[in-house]
């Protein structure tokens, strides 16, 4: 068995998560509202009203209760030396393994919601895909930004 | 020094290349008004018809005297060991592109250029990561554009007079030239294929009088089948014609297609209307693809791809680069060997490590989930005709078993091989150093069985490509996470 990338993301994370959840359900509760609204102005079949809030129900319970602790237990990253490791996912969880060689750049990154919780993305991109560690103490991230790209820089071919 | 100009023609080439590109809301307009333009200008809804051709005669005006411009203004010249292109009226556009970093120069020649002998350049650099050559001589002479090349040679050559001792290839060492007759049978036997087989079908439904319209609309009866053969038969006519037309594309594109080695770069030139000529470094090719379709595979026949990094020619159709479109697999071996001599083409000989028997049903029971409303929907309204359609299980399942069987990779020392099938069945060969990215990925499920998805990423194009080995044996997905991870070893 290989072993799990060292670090989790700070718990922190949780509440990020749960405030994009509520975010969403806002968002689907008002698609649902209006569908409710036309639903009963052209006197439309009654399941209607049940299907657009049943969803409304369901994206609650999923988006802001369960899938932010799914992803918080899952997600977990290590910077080695000679490559970084990301590990997560949701329903598959996905190990992602990119040598140093490979990073071409380093980005961090703070939207208003992660500013206020004095947190920041870190995202690093190889020539051909980009792959963002979430929800870092903005510290942290920097530390690690400036870390990646100076391993980045002394990595070399070796094969 | 002499600047150059473009041949004016490449005015005409510009605006029809505007107009194919407006195509789409040209016919939209078009469509939307019904096809009912009235040209009787008294009548009181003729202006109001006239606004949206009015905006098109604009754009395409725009378009016109903008394509003349970037002619008349167009400049390239040579200087600095740089290729220097310059354009624009009002706002001027310079771009200077140093020889030593131009990867390849690709050559077109549409219609208009074969009437007029000319050529259009493609100037690719290893950054042209936007997708888009870094500079397009639209049209110009045969001679002008040999001339670029020898300037960039001879850039070359200067920069580096201690070149080794390179013995110069005879200019064009063919590698693989394709003969009529598998050009034909690659016309036939494409995809399009499909398309006649689905008309097939649609016309042998007519025979098919056991369709339960009879007890339901007795009277009916012979109205709705004389509908449906005449349905049917146009369909199939509609579908054939589709098919010859995709042959004829096929020829068109692929008509005295070559494949030459010169100074480790690949050239590949096709078309018979159209011309073109593409060149990839050889060290710019990142991974092979071997495609044996289920109609070739019986016959030992695939289709060779290589993904190339940086823009290759840019169009969608063309972002894999097809090395040989149809050729014997044990030819195309040969032939590989010769060009990429660092590859273990052999598969015969080792034991490729395959997915357990348990991982079976993993192969297709996940498509049982769109299987579901594809069932029940039709059940629900045609009962009971609709429940037939719980017959597509079968297919799904074997396909899903046959997917297993081929399932299958490789580690040597520096390479990975990894088969698998979606429908064709792909070998994707890759180098350790040109893997970007690798993943090992495993659901629930898979996880209780221990089982594990691994996936790599090369670079190819913009976007990157990428093969999969699906549901292995955890611990054979994990070998290869330490296989890619294992650099120390190689350094200390």
């Amino acid at each position: 068995m290989r072993e799990q990338p060292k670090h989790k993301i700070p718990q922190k994370g949780i509440t990020v998560w749960r405030i994009y959840g509520i975010l969403q359900t806002f968002f689907l509760a008002v698609a649902a509202g209006v569908t409710s609204f036309l639903t009963y102005y052209f006197e439309g079949p009654f399941y209607l009203h049940l299907i657009a809030w049943g969803v409304v129900v369901i994206a609650f319970v999923l988006l802001i209760w369960m899938f932010p602790n799914i992803r918080y237990r899952i997600w977990r990253y290590e910077v080695r030396e000679q490559e970084i490791e990301i590990q997560s996912g949701l329903f598959v969880v996905t190990r992602t393994l990119i040598p140093m060689v490979r990073v071409q750049h380093v980005d961090t990154e703070q939207g208003p919601i992660l500013k206020r919780y004095g947190l920041s993305n870190i995202s690093i991109s190889s020539a051909a895909t980009t792959h963002t560690i979430p929800f870092l103490e903005t510290d942290e991230a920097d530390r690690l930004r400036a870390r990646i790209s100076e391993l980045a820089r002394v990595a070399e071919e070796d094969v | 020094m002499s600047k150059y100009k473009l041949h004016p023609i490449s005015a005409l080439i510009n605006l029809v290349k505007a107009i194919k590109d407006m195509a789409v809301p040209i016919i939209i307009i078009v469509v939307a008004n019904g096809f009912n333009f009235t040209v009787d200008f008294r009548d009181e809804n003729f202006f109001s018809q006239m606004i949206p051709l009015l905006i098109l005669l604009v754009v395409v005006g725009f378009t016109f005297v903008g394509g003349i411009l970037k002619w008349w203004t167009f400049r390239y010249w040579f200087e600095d060991s740089e290729l220097r292109v310059e354009y624009g009226l009002f706002v001027k556009k310079k771009r200077y592109i140093p020889f030593e970093r131009i990867q390849s120069l690709n050559y077109r020649e549409g219609i208009f250029h074969r009437i007029f002998g000319l050529v259009q350049v493609q100037v690719e650099t290893a950054g042209s990561k936007t997708g888009k050559p870094e500079a397009e001589l639209t049209a110009i002479t045969r001679i002008a554009a040999d001339q670029i090349e020898q300037e960039m040679n001879q850039a070359k050559l200067g920069q580096q007079p201690v070149e080794e001792h390179k013995v110069q290839l005879p200019a064009g060492h063919i590698i693989h030239k394709m003969s009529p007759k598998d050009l034909i049978v690659l016309a036939t036997t494409s995809s399009g294929i499909g398309v006649v087989i689905f008309g097939v079908f649609a016309a042998l439904s007519q025979f098919a009088e056991y369709i339960p319209f009879d007890w339901i609309y007795d009277e009916f009866t012979h109205l709705i089948q004389y509908g449906i053969a005449l349905v049917a038969s146009l369909i199939f006519f509609a579908l054939l014609g589709a098919w010859i037309i995709s042959v004829a594309i096929t020829l068109l594109n692929y008509y005295d297609f070559t494949v030459t080695e010169e100074n480790d770069r690949l050239i590949i030139t096709r078309g018979l209307l159209e011309k073109k000529r593409i060149t990839i470094p050889l060290n710019r090719i990142q991974a092979i693809k071997i495609v044996e379709n289920p109609l070739r595979q019986p016959f030992g026949l695939a289709t060779v791809q290589v993904e190339s990094a940086g823009g290759g020619f840019t169009s969608a159709e063309d972002k894999k680069i097809t090395l040989f479109p149809l050729i014997s697999k044990k030819e195309a071996m040969v032939r590989l060997s010769v060009l990429f001599p660092q590859f273990q083409l052999n598969m015969e000989d080792v034991d490729m490590i395959k997915p357990p028997k348990r991982a079976r049903s993993y192969f297709y029971r996940i498509d049982f989930l769109w299987l579901l409303p594809l069932i029940a929907v039709p059940t629900y309204f045609f009962f009971p005709y609709g429940l037939l359609t719980a017959l597509l299980v079968v297919p799904i399942i074997l396909l899903g078993i046959w997917q297993h069987k081929t399932a299958r990779f490789f580690l040597f020392d520096s390479q990975l091989t990894i088969v698998y099938r979606h429908i064709s069945r792909i070998t994707f060969l890759v180098e350790k150093r040109r893997i970007q990215v690798a993943e090992q990925r495993q659901s629930y499920f898979q996880k209780r069985r221990q089982l594990a998805t691994g996936r790599i990423v090369v670079m190819s194009g913009m976007t990157g490509a990428e093969a999969r080995a699906y549901h292995m044996e955890q611990a054979d997905i994990e070998d290869m996470m330490d296989w890619f991870e294992h650099k120390k070893t190689s350094a200390e």
